[in-house]
């Protein structure tokens, strides 16, 4: 490394690096760079983990006392065991959470958050339209997900997970979305 | 001219180095200095090191929300639909497998026979047709290939020159490769493939990054680039490379003097003013000599992109772009200069609920000029050539989701042969979102270059009328995700060819001999890929392609050896790329080669080798050792130059 540094014709390309390398030492505030970041789907799962925190199912969701949550992926898994990962240990209410998979909308059980890994926004208003179990939070990355009688929604503008959220789909559910929740997300309903 | 600098030898190096002790160490001091002092401005989200779950769930969800994310992998479901013989490179692919050029990246598509045949150029090409050496490259002229849009083969032979194509691998979103004629979507030239280099957006690569690597055979390597944002709708990049390549050996051991120095900048933008309309402008510079001192490469391009979105299912693509290439190899007697202005408009749009159109035009300009020595020449010299291309298909849902339909052709006019109509059709059958069954019939037409049409010299010409290469394309496939972890892709295709470019013994006065189109064959093949993540921290990719191509003479006067100027390919090659996530920081990857041995006027032994990288990851700095082709101490890939066994040190630095 030493030695390519010292090959003469980079000296003046490290004279050009050393300046640069200057600027940016005075001139970068801290941590404002845009970064390579974080990957897209572990933010994503642990926005689902929150959300099973912040929604709150209505009576006769669960079996008894002590039946798990159950977060439904329906198509492709996209968190790559991260989900179970961040599920893991952790405890809603008093109640485990297990992840589910189902490749085809025949397939959903009784989930309480089902992600629907579909980005066309024409067979996720299908399989809305198929579900027909009421009461289950469905969030989805599809575009226009709340608009179209999903939600919550997420959007990725600017590199960022941004939230947009349907309370009125989901208090027609029986569910109730934390106003905490809410106040961060757009509302589109 | 600082050519005898780029000569010097790792050794001489030094020497040079110690000439200037007292500069030396102040700029090395301050370097590493100024490095110390920028690290711990900057705090979260390294990349290569993940955030444990733990991490995040401390975050409030304002603060999840303000994080930088990156997609890991783009619409791999997509592909899956995908009713052709598709294979995708990705970025971590390309950077974790020891390439540092694009045509080293191309060879991680199994799909593809790629053969390097000297310090600066390769024979590239899908399901075979890899031509004989001329003048430092190859004829190879059945592919289509593109960098972010811009077509990147001339026109001169319908082929390649890879060493001038350059693109920063760190900033390569990924490469997709289409073997077969690729449908209706692509422009002209596509006959056995098509080759899509994309980049990353400037979005998606903001920030400093430099990289530096030295080595043995790839002298060296600097990298140098910087993205940022200007509002909230508007990002740039702009980057600096410089390369320098040591030259192979001959097959007497003898070193060549196909040293190679590229030179190359360039920048893109990116403008998002509504979330339904995108502006990309980009372009490059770049500048180099290889071989002797006397010549001169380089070219300049620039490319501006709007993309307008009406519906999720309807939008229109408008592209327009300008190229100059400048070639001037006086050692090889080549020289030439092509300026290009392209034009393409592509729209998209559904009818009723089950037919999805897609239609485009595009026009093309290509002022070439080659310079004629007593030894070759053109006739004309400088030609202005027109191609006109346009294409419509209809993707048919017979059953939605589970039938679909694809009926489309291409239509291009050219100056050679005029209209040329190719037509195909696809069905994909996806019994469910695991499996997709396809078949495809399509017709591909090879239009004549200017070597083929045009060439003049006292040994070679051409005949009056050569007339367009003709295949019909049969192909069936299978794509499989059984698990989430692994994905698995097999195709098999027969490809009947028409009037394929021949020597003939000319029967008239002239030159000794002429190309004319008068070998006719098939080819035939098996392509399988697969994907497999063993562990979340152990990957292998890979692929087996199988091939054999037949042709034959259709007339008495046809040169027996024109059939190995045409195809000169491996019947077998099987690729193993392995990525392995270690402990604290720690990459292990490798990526072994097996190439069968290629017929060929100087024949080409079958080889194995291998590839191997170890890398530390810490915080913003990646450091890697790099051993290439480590079996043997050379070996011969394509003609007559023999690449050696070399390794060397990267540095990558990310602000």
């Amino acid at each position: 490394m030493i030695a390519v540094l010292t090959y003469k014709p980079y000296i003046r390309l490290r004279k050009i690096i050393v300046v640069m390398l200057a600027a940016i030492a005075i001139a970068l505030p801290q941590s404002s760079f845009a970064q390579t970041g974080v990957p897209e789907s572990h933010v994503k799962a642990v926005f689902l983990f929150n959300f099973t925190q912040f929604t709150e199912w209505p009576e006769g969701s669960f079996a008894d006392g002590n039946a798990p949550l159950v977060i439904g992926i329906l198509g492709n898994d996209p968190f790559d065991r991260y989900l179970e990962e961040t599920v893991k240990d952790e405890r809603v209410q008093g109640r485990h959470i297990v992840i589910q998979h189902y490749k085809s909308i025949d397939e959903v059980k009784s989930c309480h958050l089902l992600y629907i890994s579909e980005k066309d926004p024409d067979k996720v208003s299908e399989i809305i339209g198929a579900l027909k179990k009421p009461r289950m939070l469905t969030v989805s990355d599809c575009r226009n997900f709340t608009k179209i009688g999903g939600m919550i929604g997420f959007i990725k503008r600017n590199n960022k997970i941004k939230l947009q959220a349907n309370p009125t789909a989901a208090r027609s559910a029986g569910l109730t979305i934390s106003s905490k929740l809410l106040r961060v997300s757009e509302i589109t309903d | 001219m600082k050519s005898k600098g780029y000569n010097l030898t790792n050794r001489n190096m030094a020497v040079t180095a110690a000439a200037s002790p007292p500069l030396r160490s102040l700029h090395r001091w301050l370097f590493f200095v100024l490095i110390l002092i920028t690290l711990p401005r900057l705090t979260y989200a390294q990349p290569g090191k993940r955030l444990s779950p733990e991490d995040l769930k401390k975050l409030s969800v304002e603060e999840l929300m303000n994080l930088e994310v990156t997609s890991v992998s783009k619409a791999p479901e997509k592909l899956s639909e995908v009713a052709s013989a598709v294979q995708v490179v990705t970025n971590e692919d390309v950077v974790r497998s020891t390439a540092t050029r694009l045509p080293e990246a191309l060879r991680l598509a199994t799909n593809l026979q790629v053969a390097q045949s000297n310090a600066h150029d390769w024979a590239v090409t899908a399901r075979g047709f890899n031509g004989a050496p001329l003048s430092s490259n190859t004829l190879a002229n059945k592919l289509l290939v593109m960098i972010d849009g811009r077509t990147i083969y001339t026109p001169l032979f319908g082929g390649v020159f890879w060493g001038v194509q350059n693109v920063m691998l760190e900033d390569l979103d990924r490469i997709e490769v289409v073997s077969g004629p690729g449908g209706t979507l692509w422009g002209a030239n596509a006959v056995n493939g098509v080759i899509n280099i994309m980049s990353k957006s400037a979005r998606e690569t903001q920030g400093l990054l430099f990289s530096e690597s030295i080595g043995t055979f790839l002298q060296d390597q600097i990298s140098l680039r910087y993205g940022a944002q200007v509002d909230s709708k508007l990002f740039f990049r702009v980057y600096g490379q410089r390369i320098d390549h040591n030259p192979t050996r001959r097959l007497n051991g003898d070193e060549s003097n196909d040293e190679w120095h590229m030179t190359q900048g360039g920048f893109r933008m990116d403008y998002y003013p509504t979330s339904k309309n995108t502006f990309t402008l980009q372009g490059d510079i770049y500048g180099g000599k290889t071989d002797s001192a006397v010549s001169d490469l380089n070219g300049q391009n620039v490319l501006a992109r709007w993309t307008h979105l009406f519906t999720d299912q309807s939008d229109i693509t408008l592209q327009v772009y300008y190229d100059r290439t400048y070639r001037n190899q006086e050692a090889s007697g080549l020289f030439d200069v092509l300026n290009t202005y392209d034009a393409d408009f592509q729209h998209h749009f559904p009818v009723r609920k089950r037919h999805k159109v897609l239609w485009g035009i595009g026009y093309r300009i290509m002022d070439d000029n080659f310079r004629s020595t007593p030894g070759l020449s053109f006739s004309p010299s400088r030609r202005t050539l027109d191609l006109f291309n346009g294409f419509i298909q209809d993707q048919i849902s017979l059953i939605p989701r589970q039938l679909e339909l694809t009926l489309g052709t291409k239509l291009i006019h050219n100056d050679y042969t005029g209209f040329e109509w190719q037509p195909s059709a696809r069905i994909a059958w996806l019994p469910n979102q695991r499996n997709t069954l396809w078949a495809a019939v399509s017709r591909a037409v090879k239009t004549p270059s200017r070597l083929d049409a045009e060439i003049i010299s006292p040994v070679l010409g051409s005949v009056q009328d050569f007339r367009s290469e003709k295949v019909t394309a049969y192909e069936l496939g299978y794509r499989m995700t059984p698990t989430n972890k692994v994905s698995l892709s097999l195709a098999v295709f027969h490809n009947n060819y028409d009037h394929v470019r021949s020597i003939d013994t000319n029967l008239n006065s002239g030159p000794f001999f002429v190309f004319d189109n008068n070998l006719d064959g098939s080819s035939s093949g098996i392509e399988f890929s697969a994907n497999v993540f063993l562990r979340n921290w152990w990957r292998i990719r890979g692929g087996y392609t199988f091939l054999r191509t037949k042709l034959s003479p259709s007339a008495p006067q046809v040169l027996p050896a024109s059939v190995l100027v045409e195809a000169q390919d491996p019947r077998n090659q099987i690729l193993l790329q392995s990525n392995m996530d270690l402990p604290k920081g720690f990459q292990l990857d490798l990526v072994g080669r097996y190439v069968d041995l290629v017929p060929s006027t100087i024949a080409v032994a079958s080889f194995i080798t291998l590839n191997a990288r170890i890398a530390w990851v810490y915080k913003r700095f990646t450091f890697s050792i790099n051993g290439r082709n480590l079996l043997q101490e050379r070996h011969t890939e394509f003609g007559n130059r023999q690449i050696p066994r070399s390794i060397y040190q990267k540095i990558t630095l990310r602000l």
